[in-house]
Formats: structure tokens, C-alpha cells, sequence
């Protein structure tokens, strides 16, 4: 296995562990330090974490394909996830995906952020980017270069 | 908690312990109650929704495999209502299903085909066209191919791989309508009963690498019998077919139930030991590599225990069936000979695991045992006769009684396999099981007691 959690991922491994009946609890707190990690999530990975935590590969492998906010390989675009969700649509979300085509980034359409007094919302990797217009985009896009 | 209490279904009263499962219930009384997911061996699971009953006093339909039995109980089975649930629940399994039945293999044993025959024959709503499409042809290892288009998602399969062989290499990835069953990638369906899974499939997203489109299911005749290629003695159904202008063929071997021996399973490697059964049969007698007329044979075989008279070892098998061994002995001690079956060389310490195979690969050594048989090797004699025994002995002369051809230049007689006869076995648990005949051949090869019967001393 080529896959090694960090000092500091293993340290709050432990600590995460003290606060739950069962390792089995930390299947995605685990998935998210490797993903934070090495930027996505492989088969090395499960190996390691299945034996941190005690399920097998294939039900943590389950769990990744699941949740649209793991990868299974390295990105090499930026993730531009915009809400589609009512408010954001409402707001003006069309017109940030219209503008954000033919750019190159990944483009997903996500359900509701949980944003919605600062719609349309788009997310890049963990941080919210709001009150968005077509200007303030590609403003955002030339900052991350 | 185990109080045998009385409960209504379908204004019928029937006992049961209380807090069994309803579902047992039902289907040991016969009830009809479709189900996916629910399985006697790998418990319920609640995600196929189809065995909804109606409970008196309860608000809305259940599902009766995760309903427990308690005292006065009403539950209607049928109805309007029900029959209702059951049809808008299967219309969802069918949304993304083919529902192309003659061009499965499962057709005829599927339980998707039978509820759509109950509950289905409707126009789908979703067209052909719009259907979500996945992979139709996934080799999955060990003999597993899986079309995931005709999944139901039941998860029986892996459960199969979590609870029982505790193997862990099926899983359910994606979701919603892109889940589907599928192994780690790299990675594939590694156990030694891994064909399990075939049978437990209620669909056709399951084929047997080694079955599909071989035979159609409903052309095949079924025959109880027990597996022969360890001292477990796993019960096994035999499906056997003679094609038109062709031969008795065994098409496969299927586990049947026997909580006291196999459970629900049988391993891979007694599925499939059909197939060398069936190859290289020894069906005429032989002197010195010659064919010969039976007849022939058996005067060969009067003048050779003649000449030597008071210096005969016989050998036996002990796969043979107990009433052949009876019958050796019986012909052993008419001809004043000693009578042996080394054990020895059934043993297989690699075969074994702690689930239903065993070091000793002999079905009917109890039986040996039990008759106090010499398992020692025969000393060096004059002429040996050796039924159907693995080992090659010295001897001066020698007859072979021989079910599969084997390099041996002496006087051969083909004796019928144990598909081909009738008789019973003892498992390694003491446990007398019984095998019927299957197979006829056109050309049928004679049993051992057949042979014996002719030769007279």
C-alpha cells in the first residue's frame, strides 16, 4: 500500500476514535483526510482506511461512488459546483453556468448550498464564492490561477 | 418469547412461535407473498418492499419480513389494497428493467417473471428508449457474469459475500438509478462459493458463466441426489436433459436444501464436478486394451478367480454406494478373498474449511468404517480386483472395475457412475442420505451389483 495518512491526519484519527462507540463511525471523516490528502481518493486509500477503521474496502468503496464530493481520481480541473437549487435558479444561476461554459473548469450542477440570502452561490473545493454575477466570476476564476 | 400462539391470515387461523418472523410464516404455509430480498439464509434486509401484507389495526401496508408475530394478530394477504401496493411497487423494480424475458437465461425460474405475471402486465410508462442503461456483460470471476440491467438491487448477492463467506468482494456503488451491484475495480469475486450467488439471484442479473444459454430451464427433469466429491455429503439437485437424436446429458448441479447437512449452499467445486463425470467414461470392457463383448469378460473374469483360487485381494471405493460395498463383500466372501479400501489416499488437507468441505473426499467412507473394512493397502496377491479405487496396486493379475478410463492393461469391466444408479451414502456426520438415478444413457453402462450377478463362482 502506497497510501499513508499524514502525523497529523493519524493524531486526529486517534482523537476522532475516543468519541465514538465503534472506528466504524469514522468511514467519512477518514475518506475526507485522504481526500484533503493526496486531492482524491484511491483504491490505496480504502485499503488503508479499511484497515484503520475495520470495514471492507468494498463498502467504503460503496461510500465513495455515493457522495458526488468524492473522487476517485486526481482533478485536473478546478470543481466549479453551482447550486441549481430554487433560490440560486431564481436569482440568476443560468446565467453564471451559461457563462461558465466553454471555460476550462468542471462544471457541476449541485443541489441547494444552504446559501440561499447570498444567491446564486457556486462552490470551489471548500470555500463559497456568493452574490455572484458573470464579472465577479471570471474575477474569482483569474484569482485561482 | 417463543410461546406458540395462534394468528389469522386470510380469515384462516395458523400457529406460530411468537416473535418469528411473519414471513416465515407465510411462505412455510404456502401464502403467496412475492419477495426479492428476503432469503432463509441471509435474513431480512427490507429494501425490495414487495411482501407487503396488510396488519389489522396498523395504519398503513408492512412488510411482513420484518414484521414480528405477536398475539392476535389479523393479516390479510389479499385484496384490493394489496394487490395494489404489490403492482405500483413492482411497476418501480421495472422502470429501468428490460423486461426482455425470452432473451434471459433466468426465464422460467425468475422471480421478476413470475410477480410481473401476477402484478405486472401493464404499458410502461418509461419507453425503451429513456430506460437507464448499464453494463450488460460483467465477468464478475469464479464463474459469476452479471447483466446490471436486470438487477433488482436486493443486495442477496452481497449479503451472500458479508454474512456467509464473510468475503466482502460485492458491493452496491452509485445510487439512485445509477446504483448497481459491482466488485472493487481490479478486483473480482474470489471464494470457493461463489456460485452461490447464481442461485440466490431472484433475477437474471446473476448467470452461471457456465450455464447460461445452455439449456432453457423449463426443458430440464430434476433429480435429488448428493454430491460426491467430499465426505460432506451437501444434497444437491441434478438437471439433466437428453436433446433430441442425442444423449442423457447433466447440464448442472444445484444446492438443495438440507438444514442437518449443506444449509442453502454447496462450494464451487462440487457445482461443477459434473463435467469431468461426464468425460472419459469407460463404457466397454477391456482385455489388455481390447475391446471386448461382455459376455467375453465375464468368462475371462470366472477363469482368472479360478486359477487364483485362495489368492485374491478385492479393492473398494469408497464412493461407492453401500449397497454395492454390501454386495463386494458379499462377493468377496464367496470367492474367499480379502477385502480392502485404503483411506489414505482420499485425504486432502488443503480442501478443507471450517463451512462445508472436508479433508476427506470420499462420500462413503462411514460406510467403510462402519462394515469394519481393512483400510489397509492388500498385501502383494495373485489376482486383485479393484473396484473403481483411486490407487494402482501390484498384483500378479488384475480386474478393474472402472467407472472413467484409466491406464491399466488388464481386464477392464465399465460399471455405471453414481448419477447413473441409486443407493445410499453415509455423510461424514453419520447422516444416511439417499441419491435417485438421473441419468439413462442410450447406451446404458451396467452397475457393479448388475456385473457381480453374472459372474458365477
Amino acid at each position: 500500500m502506497s497510501f499513508v495518512f499524514s502525523k497529523e491526519n493519524l493524531l486526529r484519527i486517534e482523537t476522532l476514535k475516543k468519541r465514538y462507540p465503534s472506528p466504524k463511525a469514522l468511514c467519512l471523516p477518514c475518506l475526507w483526510m485522504a481526500q484533503h490528502q493526496e486531492g482524491y481518493i484511491s483504491i490505496d486509500a480504502i485499503d488503508t482506511i479499511s484497515e484503520e477503521i475495520g470495514i471492507a474496502p468494498m463498502e467504503i468503496y460503496g461510500v465513495v461512488t455515493f457522495y458526488t464530493m468524492f473522487h476517485l481520481e486526481p482533478q485536473d480541473k478546478l470543481n466549479v459546483q453551482v447550486c441549481k437549487t430554487l433560490s440560486c435558479k431564481l436569482c440568476g444561476s443560468d446565467e453564471i453556468l451559461k457563462h461558465l461554459e466553454g471555460k476550462d473548469v468542471k462544471i457541476s450542477h449541485v443541489e441547494c448550498l444552504g446559501s440561499c440570502g447570498t444567491a446564486p452561490v457556486m462552490q470551489i473545493d471548500d470555500v463559497y464564492y456568493e452574490e455572484l454575477n458573470p464579472e465577479k466570476v471570471d474575477e474569482i476564476l483569474k484569482s485561482l490561477r | 418469547m417463543s410461546e406458540e400462539i395462534d394468528i389469522v391470515i386470510d380469515s384462516k387461523t395458523y400457529h406460530a412461535k411468537e416473535g418469528s418472523l411473519l414471513i416465515d410464516l407465510l411462505i412455510k404455509e404456502k401464502i403467496k407473498v412475492p419477495y426479492f430480498c428476503y432469503h432463509e439464509s441471509l435474513g431480512p434486509d427490507g429494501n425490495c418492499r414487495m411482501c407487503m401484507v396488510e396488519i389489522e389495526g396498523q395504519k398503513r401496508p408492512q412488510i411482513a419480513c420484518d414484521t414480528f408475530i405477536e398475539p392476535n394478530m389479523e393479516v390479510r394477504s389479499t385484496g384490493k389494497t394489496i394487490e395494489k401496493v404489490r403492482t405500483d411497487i413492482l411497476e418501480l423494480e421495472l422502470i429501468n428493467h428490460p423486461v426482455d424475458c425470452p432473451t434471459c437465461d433466468q426465464a422460467g425460474e425468475c422471480s421478476l417473471q413470475e410477480y410481473y405475471m401476477d402484478y405486472g402486465l401493464h404499458e410502461a410508462k418509461v419507453s425503451i428508449s429513456d430506460k437507464v442503461k448499464h453494463k450488460k456483460h460483467v465477468d464478475l470471476g469464479s464463474n459469476v457474469i452479471l447483466d446490471q440491467e436486470r438487477c433488482v438491487l436486493c443486495a442477496r448477492c452481497t449479503r451472500f459475500t458479508d454474512k456467509i463467506t464473510h468475503t466482502h468482494e460485492l458491493g452496491i456503488i452509485g445510487r439512485g438509478d445509477d446504483a448497481r451491484v459491482s466488485t472493487m475495480p481490479g478486483r473480482k469475486l474470489d471464494n470457493p462459493y461463489a456460485m452461490n450467488v447464481v442461485d440466490l439471484c431472484p433475477v437474471g442479473a446473476l448467470t452461471s458463466k457456465d450455464f447460461r444459454f445452455v439449456q432453457r430451464v423449463w426443458f430440464l427433469q430434476t433429480v435429488n441426489s448428493i454430491c460426491h466429491g467430499c465426505a460432506k455429503g451437501c444434497n444437491i439437485f441434478i438437471d439433466h436433459n437428453r436433446v433430441k437424436y442425442q444423449d442423457d446429458v447433466i447440464y448442472r448441479f444445484r444446492p438443495r436444501r438440507n438444514d442437518e447437512v449443506n444449509g442453502f449452499f454447496i462450494c464451487d467445486e462440487g457445482r461443477l464436478s459434473y463435467k469431468a463425470l461426464q468425460e472419459n467414461r469407460q463404457e466397454t470392457a477391456l482385455l489388455q486394451g481390447k475391446e471386448i463383448r461382455e459376455e467375453e469378460a465375464i468368462q475371462e473374469a470366472q477363469t482368472l478367480i479360478q486359477k487364483y483360487k485362495d489368492n485374491i485381494s478385492v479393492v473398494i471405493d469408497a464412493n461407492l454406494y453401500s449397497e454395492e460395498i454390501e454386495a463386494i463383500l458379499r462377493f468377496a466372501k464367496k470367492i474367499n478373498a480379502s477385502v480392502h479400501s485404503p483411506l489414505d489416499v482420499y485425504i486432502e488437507e488443503s480442501f478443507k474449511d471450517d463451512m462445508l468441505r472436508s479433508a476427506h473426499r470420499a462420500a462413503n467412507y462411514k460406510t467403510i468404517e462402519a462394515l469394519h473394512i481393512d483400510t489397509h493397502e492388500p498385501k502383494s496377491s495373485g489376482l486383485l480386483i479393484n473396484f473403481n479405487h483411486p490407487q494402482n496396486f501390484n498384483a500378479a493379475a488384475h480386474i478393474d472395475f472402472l467407472t472413467h478410463q484409466r491406464d491399466v492393461p488388464s481386464l477392464v469391466f465399465p460399471i455405471a457412475d453414481y448419477t447413473e444408479n441409486s443407493g445410499t451414502l453415509t455423510n461424514e456426520d453419520g447422516i444416511l442420505q439417499k441419491c435417485e438415478k438421473a441419468i439413462s444413457r442410450n447406451l446404458p453402462i451396467p452397475t457393479v451389483i448388475e456385473i457381480l450377478l453374472k459372474v458365477k463362482v
